[in-house]
């Protein structure tokens, strides 16, 4: 009924939906991954160490960003089958609580990655003070400034989001903190670079280009699932506010679904490129999985 | 969002997106987007948006690789020693999260003392094994600049002196060859430069 009031060509960009099965199966995957690494880490004594605090508090942010898109799903559904109002007070505050846990996973990730890369910076540049400079107490405060930080922007960015000025620093924070990152890892790459080639011109030595192809390989893999499953939703906010009109940015907004379930599969791939290329943290899950049979 | 899930229901033809069509916030009052007359192919954002991300992250992986092939002059001669300690490890564990906890692990130690394998070690442990059996534990790392230009092959049979060897607080242990994990990236097993004593006795003050 409401169709025919829209002059849509024939040519429209349709809404691209995912399958529920495939939504729900995905965000399952990324909350069980995540939730089993936190458990590793709390279980194993071993893995008290900042460094693991660090990449704790990404799976805790990929696990809010899941249950985000689950819970958004699960309401969906429930105000299909009728037993939600739809304009009623109660859901409206819903919608904004559910908002602000997205920008909280947002933001949680970025600076959780932020404080794992500087983290392994301070390994390397300072590698003799890290354990003065980095004690267990320092890295939980950090951890819980970031998270306070984070959890005070994305309420008052889910409140003001209908201002413009709010998804303006919100999408400045994204590019910036990876540029910073990458200019964190790339100075650590030439530090090893250049010491590689110091090992090289030793006689005996063996080291040759691969390990520090390797190396670029790993960055890229870092950077480049985080910028592929988080910008095409920073673009589709950015487009929502500037050009909703505009039948391109229209186009590119009906992929909706598909941005979201890709920050879902961040949230799978995220533990498999920082935690479980830990060996004590694999031989946790290991121990922890033979225990469980 | 849910502002932006009426704009994506606005263009939608689904009948199951009226039910949600009123859930959101009245002020996004957007008018119907018309598709006529389009210069360019409608998804041209996305196809555009995607390409240039991957034109992106190709670009990052070549400019990274071409950093492993050109060099950095400047950088050969600054280094401080702790950095080129350090950096025996890191450039055999890039791609891993730095082990500097495994200082504080003991039982890997043990593990640890076996595991070595890389041919950098080799020619550094051998000048650390004579210095360890002439007695002074090591307060600076300044002996480690003396990189041994000669290599043997005896360096197994120095492997016990490590244990005497103090080094400086952070090491970096790879016992992936000793727990049976093979999965890294890097195909030259890790090299390990750490003592139990040093390990033990870190511990032991930041616990």
């Amino acid at each position: 009924e409401n169709i025919s009031d829209f002059s849509l060509n024939v040519t429209d960009c349709t809404q691209v939906v995912v399958p529920e099965e495939v939504f729900f199966t995905v965000a399952a995957a990324g909350i069980l991954e995540n939730l089993l690494v936190l458990i590793a880490v709390i279980r194993n004594k071993n893995l008290h160490l900042p460094m693991y605090f660090f990449i704790c508090s990404l799976a805790i942010s990929d696990m809010l960003g899941s249950l985000y898109k689950t819970l958004e799903n699960i309401f969906i559904i429930l105000c299909k089958m009728g037993y939600l109002t739809r304009r009623g007070d109660f859901e409206k505050k819903l919608d904004d609580a559910m908002d602000s846990m997205f920008i909280l996973s947002l933001l949680g990730s970025i600076f959780s990655l932020l404080a794992i890369a500087a983290d392994r910076y301070i390994t390397i540049f300072y590698a003799l003070r890290y354990h003065n400079i980095m004690t267990l107490r320092r890295a939980l405060v950090i951890l819980a400034i970031i998270w306070t930080f984070c959890a005070g922007s994305s309420i008052a960015i889910a409140l003001f989001s209908y201002e413009a000025a709010t998804v303006i620093p919100f999408t400045i924070l994204f590019p910036l903190m990876m540029f910073f990152i990458l200019c964190l890892y790339v100075h650590m790459f030439l530090l090893a670079r250049s010491h590689a080639k110091k090992i090289a011109s030793l006689p005996t030595s063996t080291v040759h280009q691969r390990t520090n192809m390797k190396g670029a390989i790993t960055l890229t893999i870092f950077l480049g699932v985080f910028l592929c499953c988080w910008a095409p939703f920073v673009l589709h906010i950015l487009l929502a506010r500037f050009c909703p009109h505009n039948p391109y940015c229209a186009c590119y907004m009906s992929i909706f679904h598909v941005n979201g379930t890709l920050i879902m599969c961040n949230a799978i791939i995220d533990p498999m490129i920082f935690a479980f290329r830990s060996p004590e943290l694999r031989s946790t899950f290991k121990k922890m999985f033979c225990c469980a049979r | 969002m849910s502002a932006l899930r009426l704009i994506s229901n606005r263009t939608s033809q689904q009948a199951l997106s009226n039910s949600d069509y009123t859930w959101e916030y009245e002020y996004y009052e957007y008018g119907p987007v018309s598709f006529e007359g389009l210069k360019a192919h409608k998804y041209s954002i996305v196809i555009g948006f995607w390409v240039g991300l991957a034109v992106f992250v190709i670009f990052m992986f070549f400019v990274l690789t071409l950093l492993t092939k050109t060099g950095a002059p400047h950088q050969e001669n600054a280094e401080p020693s702790e950095k080129r300690f350090r950096m025996n490890s890191f450039v055999a564990d890039f791609g891993r999260p730095l082990e500097s906890e495994r200082v504080f692990s003991r039982q890997i130690a043990e593990e640890s003392r076996s595991l070595f394998h890389f041919c950098i070690n080799e020619v550094e442990h051998l000048d650390k094994a004579k210095q360890s059996q002439k007695g002074p534990g090591l307060e600076s790392n300044t002996h480690f600049q003396e990189v041994p230009r000669s290599s043997s092959g005896m360096f197994e049979e120095d492997l016990n002196c490590l244990t005497k060897f103090n080094i400086p607080n952070f090491v970096n242990t790879e016992q992936n060859s000793s727990l049976g994990e093979d999965d890294l990236l890097i195909s030259e097993p890790p090299i390990i430069l750490e003592s139990k004593s040093v390990m033990q006795s870190s511990h032991r003050i930041l616990d």
